[in-house]
């Protein structure tokens, strides 16, 4: 049988700037996907933009050559794949929009 | 439910079994084997700790100072340095890791009843680190009571406590915490490195039903106050943190506590063996309904500085004399 873990890296959280998540270990898992359900987007025109990143070490990151952001412009779920990621994940995301604000529930799902 | 642990021959037959078996000869169980946990296999039940949510699923009725306590990571000890570090046994161990943000704790639960009253032990092969620096987050190399010498490492220092700990609730609704704590380094960063226990039981949701922000999200959610602790004797036991943040050496501990005394018996890391028989445990002065026979241990890290720690269980296992 398949290992599977589902970790929280965001509950019920506000941001009104931009921000990643936590470092989170995942080198015994084939495939993540990330599930970001916003609970409130306020502000001017706000959005939520989210980039997958992937790291060798927990330390230094870049964006994952393999995924598609995904842009949230209202409250509900965005989700995005990640696949032949090294063994560090975190999700970069990106608010803007006049005096934007967002509350988020970030789960990351992964698979052996 | 018995089990013949008596009777000599059943007992050395058992024993004997154990010392062959290269997975559990280097445990020393009581003769139930409830856990074994070795996270080469997976998380095995050890859970992200969360307080308790309302009726609606709001998790904004959460109490602050248990909303963030962090998922727990199966992790190969990857490092900037050498790549993969690895576990003792196999290639992955359960890693418990807070924020970089000063008094900020993480919390692995893992929840079981009780079949019977009795002695239970946790052992564990566990090991503790602060985060690696970068250019960009370094502290410098010196921080709190040391500085890099070569040999001696600032990342040291950088690591607050970590915690072997219960909930426990008899069928009368009696509920306790049996806790043991090795404290590395003082709210002040000087070295400690000491056995501690707390004298008043952890606060709990329905204490601050009406009042999620009672205490702040980054309170010493066991025991807030830092005079509730006491040292478990006088003297420091010296673990091997061994130099720099990216080498990992796995120490023994075993704790045992009854649960028909409500009481703890002793502690062992490593060649140290610390008798907990007098160590108080205060039992909440009220019942507790629905948490019958309640069995949770759960482990959790604690910085005391602006650097991620981490707490990392190789394995574990419960067992008991019931």
């Amino acid at each position: 049988m398949r290992h599977a873990l589902t970790a929280v890296l965001e509950r019920n959280t506000t941001f009104t700037a931009d921000f990643v998540t936590e470092p989170y270990e995942a080198g015994w898992a084939a495939e993540a996907r990330w599930f970001v359900r916003t609970l409130a987007l306020e502000g001017d025109a706000p959005s939520l933009r989210l980039t997958a990143q992937i790291s060798p070490d927990g330390l230094h990151w870049c964006d994952d050559d393999g995924s598609t952001e995904q842009i949230a412009t209202e409250p509900g779920m965005v989700s995005m794949r990640v696949r032949e990621f090294g063994h560090w994940l975190r999700l970069r995301a990106t608010l803007t929009g006049g005096d934007p604000k967002a509350k988020v529930l970030v789960y990351l799902a992964l698979k052996s | 439910m018995t089990v013949d642990a008596t009777h000599p021959a059943a007992d050395d037959l058992r024993r004997a079994l154990i010392a062959t078996n290269p997975k559990l000869s280097k445990f020393n169980p009581l003769p139930r084997i409830l856990a074994f946990d070795e996270f080469d296999t997976g998380t095995h039940g050890w859970c992200e700790l969360i307080g308790n949510h309302d009726g609606h699923g709001n998790l904004d009725t959460v109490d602050v100072h248990m909303r963030d306590f962090r998922p727990p990571q199966l992790s190969s000890c990857d490092f900037f340095d050498i790549g993969t570090h690895a576990a003792m046994s196999g290639n992955y161990a359960l890693k418990v890791a807070t924020r970089p943000v000063t008094g900020h704790t993480a919390v692995a639960i893992r929840r079981l009843t009780m079949a019977r009253r009795g002695v239970v032990q946790f052992e564990t092969y566990f090991t503790y680190k602060s985060e690696a620096a970068t250019a960009e987050s370094s502290l410098g190399n010196s921080f709190g009571d040391i500085e890099w010498d070569g040999n001696l490492h600032p990342s040291e220092a950088q690591f607050g406590a970590f915690t072997v700990a219960t909930d426990l609730c008899d069928g009368e609704g009696v509920r306790y915490h049996c806790v043991a704590r090795y404290q590395n380094t003082d709210l002040d960063h000087n070295l400690t490195r000491r056995w501690m226990y707390p004298v008043v039981p952890e606060p709990t949701p329905r204490e601050n039903l009406h009042n999620q922000e009672n205490l702040s999200p980054t309170e010493d959610f066991t025991a807030p106050n830092p005079e509730d602790w006491r040292p478990l004797g006088e003297e420091p036991q010296f673990l091997c943190y061994n130099e720099v943040p990216t080498k990992v050496n796995w120490h023994y501990l075993r704790w045992q506590f009854d649960t028909r005394t409500r009481t703890n018996i002793e502690l062992q890391v490593n060649d140290r063996i610390m008798d907990m028989r007098q160590v108080p445990v205060p039992a909440y002065p009220d019942k507790y309904d629905g948490l019958e026979n309640l069995l949770n241990f759960y482990v959790s890290v604690r910085t005391h500085s602006p650097v991620r720690n981490f707490l990392f269980l190789d394995s574990a296992l419960i067992s008991v004399d019931w």
